[in-house]
């Protein structure tokens, strides 16, 4: 019999409107008080009065440094205390990044791109991994309000298959206005402060904090709980509602108590994500009473910390965690007549109670679900996964250039000519029918349209369950659009669908609802590196039961933000966009090209090394190895013209090596069309068909990708 | 009121990017919400910025909501009623 792994919480950096740390929150939940109160000028001063309610952390920004990024610091600062071992990798959830203090400099009509520089999403786990000196992957997800919870089941798995040692995982976001006023014009902002389950609750309370676990599958250090089991699922309904019956919401909790290897009936505790809106409680309630006959003592504590999105899924398993140790159950803040509607009893006061198993529940735009069970560490610890797993088969693929659609932009690449360039927005939106895409921005456009496309050239008759998709940059025009429309009405007026369309997730959300995947569905947002990083995180999730996946990345170009935003894109460089994806399975296809992810790290001297063992593992590699495609982003020109020339050197090849950003132009996901450029020259018998083309990374991260016929 | 109705119909295939009809194809007397247009929850949320931005009429209450967005003549009159910029 094999040995059970068990993954403990060895570390635990908690800040939250409740308090900083473990004792702080605990007191705080114990006395049951609400730390909802109307937003305080030091984060930001609201246009408009009176301040809405807000769960505000009384963490001082350090500047240069956004709001989120020093919320993550420090939560990383406090989970690692006392720990020696560097984390293997760094997993934050997030939605925010630096978008306070983008929206500050956008209204200063700052033009300097330097002034930019921790926009992006990716820029949060850079800095943390940066400060713990973590060589492994810094891993972005944006899955909207499950965030945090899926970076802690990303993690879960990354250890469970031994993929590393010790992983820190857990989600941040800061106040700003984009969610402040963006879920205020969804009217879905309790006047009043949140108060989940009440009958007469009005809505969420928009919070901030910082959740960040240190995860471990070695036994050394002291362990407060362990994790053991995670679900994902996407409603594949609707942008910004749940399904009505939380049938989503049902099959993730299903999904991570199966993966737990734990019974309904052995769970001790709900952590409701209850954020108080109407809707959410109904839908998860129900979604509780269809699986949880009697249901255990059961809470939600936003109406005590407010609803802190990518944060809150990590703050209540950091909770989860305290609620074992300590043998007590929170109350449910906030709530003093329970809707009857909802048909359960929640906890209404904080209670001695002895916990065991906690299911905890994250749901967030775009249908994006996620649970995890956290148990003693006494409980038995579920089967060990499957070490040595089937490979990911591509059974079709498409692009987006500005060269056109896949065959466009293959032919052209054929002839050695660039595709670089924003296609046209006709044509790009060709095959899609016009009153399911008139709400999505170009971003989310070209997304469905490689999806959609990539399932044709498949010739399936159904589409994959799950989605598996990266992005740069997400929606800029939306966002772009969001601010403007905030600023031009002096706060007044803000747009509800800018907003639901401006979350990194909502291209995978929107394919999802299209091609009713209702699997796993994660977003990654890793900068040049997200292709690489949805790679990873379908590697981590699709299993043999799923139907398969939609593997892509996307990008769009802005004239205003990319040159800003993107260190790679000045004022003079041609903007270019677009995006690359595959239809995959997990099973191995004899005659069928396979996807393989050998490489994903930050880079540092000794990393470089440690690629070519990676991708020289199987043996002499020029006999294996026709093609190298390299990616070398304009910024990382210098250190990535030396780093690709070192790896030529060591690893002993002489092939050829094409330069894709000189093809595909500059965009964060262009390594997404490299792939498809792989899989291409492999199809036209370019190459040998049995020798493998490898799409290599270089720059900030090291990264390697593996083409080849089984 | 024609007046405002057609206001009401440009505004509407250009704030909910209604790109593939005209004006004169909706009928103001057809369902608004979950009708042949497509319009969901949160289109509903998108008109009542552009109620209150452009004819100063707020609608938050879901009762009142419900009824005005019935149909979109329906909204024009209540639009017609409340609006302190049509009265003057």
């Amino acid at each position: 019999m094999s040995t059970r792994k068990k993954i403990h919480i060895a570390g635990i950096g908690l800040i939250s409107p409740l308090g900083s740390g473990l004792e702080e929150t605990k007191l705080s939940l114990k006395k049951n008080i609400s730390a909802i109160t109307p937003l305080n000028s030091s984060v930001f001063q609201a246009r408009q009065s009176p301040p809405l309610p807000v769960g505000q952390t009384g963490t001082a920004t350090t500047s240069p440094l956004p709001r989120t990024h020093t919320l993550a610091i420090k939560a990383a600062q406090l989970a690692m205390k006392g720990i020696t071992a560097t984390p293997d990798a760094v997993i934050i959830g997030t939605t925010t990044g630096g978008i306070l203090h983008t929206e500050e400099l956008l209204t200063g009509e700052v033009t300097d791109p330097l002034q930019y520089r921790h926009h992006a999403l990716n820029s949060v786990a850079e800095e943390v991994a940066e400060m713990l000196h973590c060589s492994g992957p810094a891993l972005t997800v944006s899955t909207a309000c499950s965030s945090g919870t899926v970076a802690i089941s990303m993690a879960l798995k990354m250890l469970q298959s031994g993929q590393a040692e010790y992983v820190l995982a857990g989600g941040v976001d800061s106040l700003c206005r984009l969610t402040y006023y963006g879920f205020h014009s969804l009217q879905l902002v309790d006047p009043t402060g949140s108060r989940p389950m009440d009958v007469e609750r009005q809505g969420m309370s928009v919070a901030e904090g910082a959740s960040l676990l240190l995860l471990t599958c070695d036994k050394t250090p002291p362990s407060l709980a362990q994790v053991l089991g995670c679900g994902l699922s996407c409603d594949a309904h609707h942008p910004a509602s749940p399904h009505p019956d939380g049938k989503g919401a049902m099959e993730a909790m299903q999904k991570a108590m199966t993966n737990g290897a734990i019974q309904a009936t052995d769970i001790d505790y709900i952590n409701l994500h209850g954020t108080g809106t109407p809707d959410n409680d109904i839908a998860e309630s129900k979604a509780i009473m269809a699986l949880f006959p009697v249901p255990p003592e059961l809470s939600s504590i936003k109406g005590a910390t407010g609803h802190s999105l990518a944060a809150s899924g990590a703050i209540e398993a950091a909770i989860a965690a305290l609620c074992i140790r300590e043998g007590f159950v929170p109350g449910n803040t906030g709530c003093l007549k329970v809707d009857p509607e909802c048909g359960l009893s929640p906890t209404l006061l904080p209670q001695q109670y002895p916990v065991r198993t906690v299911l905890s529940n994250s749901f967030g735009f775009g249908g994006n679900n996620a649970c995890l069970v956290i148990a003693a560490n006494d409980y038995p610890a579920p089967s060990p996964v499957q070490s040595h797993p089937p490979p990911l088969t591509i059974l079709g693929k498409a692009c987006i250039s500005g060269a056109g659609h896949t065959e466009s932009s293959m032919g052209r690449f054929s002839q050695l000519e660039a595709i670089a360039g924003v296609l046209n927005a006709k044509i790009l939106a060709k095959d899609l029918p016009v009153r399911s895409v008139r709400r999505l921005g170009r971003f989310s456009k070209i997304a469905v349209a490689i999806a959609d496309a990539a399932l044709r050239d498949s010739g399936q008759q159904n589409s994959p369950d799950s989605v598996f998709m990266g992005t740069g940059w997400g929606a800029l025009s939306e966002t772009c659009n969001f601010l403007d429309k905030l600023r031009e009405s002096d706060e007044k007026f803000s747009s509800p669908l800018d907003f639901v369309g401006s979350v990194h997730n909502s291209a995978a959300g929107q394919i999802a609802i299209i091609h009713k995947a209702t699997g796993a569905n994660i977003t990654s947002s890793g900068g040049d590196y997200s292709f690489e990083q949805a790679l990873l995180a379908a590697n981590n999730f699709l299993d043999d039961s799923s139907s398969g996946a939609f593997l892509l990345a996307a990008d769009e170009a802005h004239s205003k933000f990319s040159p800003l935003f993107d260190p790679s894109i000045t004022a003079e460089t041609p903007l270019a966009d677009g995006g690359g994806g595959f239809y995959i399975t997990r099973k191995a296809i004899p005659g069928r090209i396979s996807i393989q992810l050998s490489f994903l790290r930050r880079y540092q001297e000794t990393t470089l090394t440690e690629m070519i063992k990676a991708v020289t593992a199987k043996g002499p590699t020029e006999k294996e190895c026709a093609m190298i495609l390299a990616g070398i982003p304009a910024a990382d020109t210098s250190d990535g013209e030396k780093q690709l020339d070192i790896f030529m050197r060591q690893a002993g090849l002489d092939i050829p090596v094409i330069h894709y950003r000189k093809f595909t132009g500059e965009f964060a996901s262009a390594s997404s069309i490299a792939a498809i450029m792989a899989v291409h020259l492999l199809e036209e018998s370019v190459v040998a068909s049995d020798r493998k083309i490898l799409v290599l990374g270089f720059g900030k991260y090291l990264t390697a990708m593996e083409f080849m016929y089984q | 009121m024609d007046t405002l109705i057609n206001d009401l119909k440009n505004r509407l295939i250009e704030i909910l990017n209604l790109s593939d009809i005209t004006p004169e194809e909706i009928d103001e007397n057809a369902q608004l919400v979950g009708g042949d247009l497509g319009i969901d929850s949160i289109d509903v949320l998108e008109m009542v910025v552009m109620v209150e931005k452009d004819y100063g009429v707020v609608i938050n209450n879901k009762d009142i909501g419900e009824k005005v967005f019935s149909t979109l003549a329906a909204l024009a009159d209540y639009i017609q009623k409340n609006s302190p910029k049509l009265a003057s």
